[in-house]
Formats: C-alpha cells, sequence, structure tokens
C-alpha cells in the first residue's frame, strides 16, 4: 500500500517537476538555495501526498503546496552555504536550440519578478502559468475580487519594472 | 499586444529546467529531513515548555517551601500550583492540536493563520507562567514584609521592594528581548506575508 503511494507520488512528481522549478526559480536567487527550496517542496508534497484525494489535477494541487511552501514554510537552512548570485542564469543551458532574444527575454521577466514580493510573485506566477481567478483566489484563501485588484497592482508594478 | 503577453508566450516557450531531477533522486529528496519554519516552531515551543518548568529543579524546593511555611504561604503555593499545572496541561494540548492542524494543502492565508495562531499558544503559555512568577514574587514580598514589620524600618521595606522590583523587570525584560529577537527572525518573512494577504481582505 504504502509503496503503491510511493511509485504513485514519484511518477506524479516526476512529471510535473517544472512547475517545481519555476517556483523556485522565482522565489530564490542562487542555485543552492534553488536546490534547497526544491528540497523542501519535495518533502512537503511528499508529506501530504497521502491527503491528495485525485478530485482535482495533481499539478493543481501542487501549485498550491508548492507556493506555501516558498511563501510560508521555507527557511534558508544550514544543509548549504550560499554561493554566488546566479543572475546570469546558467539554469537555462539546454541542447535544443533556443531563440536568442527570448532567453533574454526571459532573464529580463525573472529579473523584474525577482523585484516583487512573495505574494506579488505567486500572483504573477499563476498568471503566467494561465490560472483561473478562481483557483488562484482558493490557492491565496482570498477572495475573487481581491484577488483580481491586487492581480492589477501586480501586473501594473511588473510592467513598470519591465519598461520604466 | 499587451507587453505582459509578450512576456507570457516566453514564460511558455522556456525550456525545462536543467536541473531535472530522475525519480531515484526525488525519492531520496522526499525521505530526506524538513527545515520548515513550522518544525522550528514545535522544537522551540517544546524546549520553552520543557525549560520553563524545569527551572524548579534548579531550585532547592526543600528550602523554598521552608521559606514558604515560615511565611505563612503553603497554601496559596500549593493551591496556585494546582492551577498552574491545569493551566500548563491546556495549553500543551492546544498547542499540539493547533500544531496538528497546520497543513500545507490549505489556503496560503489559512496556512498563515494557523501557524501564527500555533505561536501565540506558546507566547500565550509563556507570558502566563511569567505572569504566575511575578504574582508569586510579589505575595512572597508583602508576606515577608508582614512577617518581619517589627525588624523592618520604613528604608528596609522600600529597600526589599525596591530590589524585588528591578529583579523582576531585569528577567522580564531580558526574556522579552530573546523572545523578540527569537521569534522576529522566524517569523518575520510570515508575518510580512501574511499583513500583505490580509490587508487585502479588510480593504473590501
Amino acid at each position: 500500500m504504502q509503496k503503491d503511494l510511493e511509485n504513485k507520488f514519484l511518477l506524479d512528481f516526476e512529471e510535473n517537476q517544472n512547475i517545481v522549478h519555476k517556483i523556485c526559480s522565482i522565489y530564490t536567487t542562487n542555485k543552492d538555495a534553488h536546490n534547497d527550496l526544491f528540497q523542501e517542496i519535495t518533502i512537503q508534497v511528499w508529506k501530504n501526498y497521502v491527503k491528495f484525494r485525485g478530485d482535482s489535477k495533481f499539478s493543481t494541487w501542487m501549485y498550491r503546496v508548492a507556493l506555501n511552501t516558498a511563501i510560508s514554510l521555507y527557511r534558508k537552512s544550514p544543509r548549504k552555504v550560499k554561493t554566488q548570485d546566479y543572475s546570469s542564469f546558467a539554469y537555462k543551458i539546454e541542447s535544443t536550440p533556443y531563440d536568442d532574444t527570448e532567453e533574454k527575454q526571459l532573464k529580463a521577466l525573472y529579473a523584474a519578478i525577482h523585484q516583487l514580493n512573495d505574494i506579488e510573485k505567486a500572483l504573477i506566477f499563476l498568471y503566467l502559468e494561465d490560472k483561473p481567478y478562481k483557483e488562484i483566489s482558493e490557492t491565496l484563501g482570498i477572495t475573487n475580487v481581491n484577488a483580481r485588484v491586487k492581480m492589477n497592482r501586480a501586473k501594473e508594478k511588473l510592467k513598470n519594472i519591465l519598461n520604466p | 499586444m499587451d507587453l505582459l503577453d509578450k512576456y507570457k508566450k516566453v514564460w511558455k516557450n522556456q525550456p525545462e529546467d536543467a536541473g531535472k531531477r530522475s525519480t531515484v533522486e526525488i525519492y531520496k529528496l522526499a525521505q530526506s529531513k524538513s527545515s520548515s519554519i513550522v518544525k522550528w516552531i514545535f522544537i522551540i515551543g517544546i524546549l520553552e515548555f520543557v525549560i520553563l518548568n524545569s527551572l524548579y529543579f534548579f531550585i532547592d524546593m526543600d528550602e523554598a517551601y521552608a521559606e514558604y511555611e515560615k511565611l505563612g504561604l503553603i497554601n496559596f503555593i500549593f493551591y496556585s500550583q494546582i492551577v498552574a499545572y491545569s493551566i500548563l496541561f491546556y495549553f500543551l494540548v492546544m498547542f499540539y492540536l493547533n500544531y496538528k492542524r497546520i497543513s500545507a494543502t490549505d489556503s496560503a492565508i489559512n496556512l498563515m493563520k494557523k501557524i501564527i495562531k500555533t505561536r501565540k499558544t506558546v507566547r500565550n503559555y509563556v507570558l502566563f507562567n511569567l505572569g504566575y512568577m511575578a504574582l508569586v514574587i510579589v505575595v512572597a514580598t508583602i508576606a515577608s514584609i508582614q512577617t518581619n514589620l517589627e525588624d523592618l524600618n520604613n528604608k528596609k521595606i522600600l529597600f526589599i521592594v525596591f530590589a524585588s522590583l528591578i529583579a523582576t523587570l531585569l528577567i522580564l525584560g531580558i526574556l522579552c528581548l530573546f523572545y523578540q529577537l527569537l521569534y522576529g527572525l522566524l517569523l518575520k518573512k510570515l508575518n510580512r506575508n501574511y499583513k500583505e494577504l490580509a490587508k487585502l481582505n479588510t480593504n473590501s
């Protein structure tokens, strides 16, 4: 039984790990912290996986646990020491050909998101991931109207940073 | 096209992260030890209960009771300790229940509320304990003044009151500073984020 659950978790998590990587990339600014947050999110998703009923998509459920970990549960752990900043974003090195201008824009987008506060980061992340307002407001625990108000402010702030 | 729509497209086209983990790696990570804030609150909370209660082991209780007997406070100490221990038990149960309610599957604001509530349980317990200690000091000071009234002149009484006042304030001050620092460091981010979300909900 436990083994089944474990295997299911591993497959689900492996398939959706890119969501976690993206969250780590917006909430941390260096590789060690990224890995550390990734580890904590993995622990939290596994710890709570038994509560996942499957009445929603795994990815939807994981957005919530992962964001909660990044916003509220995560503390820089003494597991690793801080190293240099990775604003150069070595994490995007991939063998597939990738548009140079798009890469620059992506770097600029991440750099701009890093200037937002934790809540704004969550809002913008969910916007970029095309989440409906219903899901955004439920994930954060605020009303739909407030989610819209706050989202508009966060978007304005982001636009100003991107295009001052 | 809106500026952000353009960036949204870029976001969607971003390649997969280079640090992709295999299932074996994920398994290892999932089994590793959490260093979450909730774990720290639990450990520190338990330590507070233990430390505050073990203070009694450092005091020679026989001598203290003999002193209370002399001052005619033995009944006060006995009954007030029964009350204090019942309250301690109540706080321990509440602490555990609040701690168990914390869940990463909750909405962000509820999760924050529950973490803050758990920590407040410990804070209230500590406040209660300090209040109880202060009460014992005050009662003991008054009783010792009354018992030794013939041997004391006003100057001496004033000195006793002043000395116990200073000692109480000093202990309370150091503890308050310690708490501000400890929880300030631990919960700074959480409190800030909670305010940000809560502000939104009261604004409308």
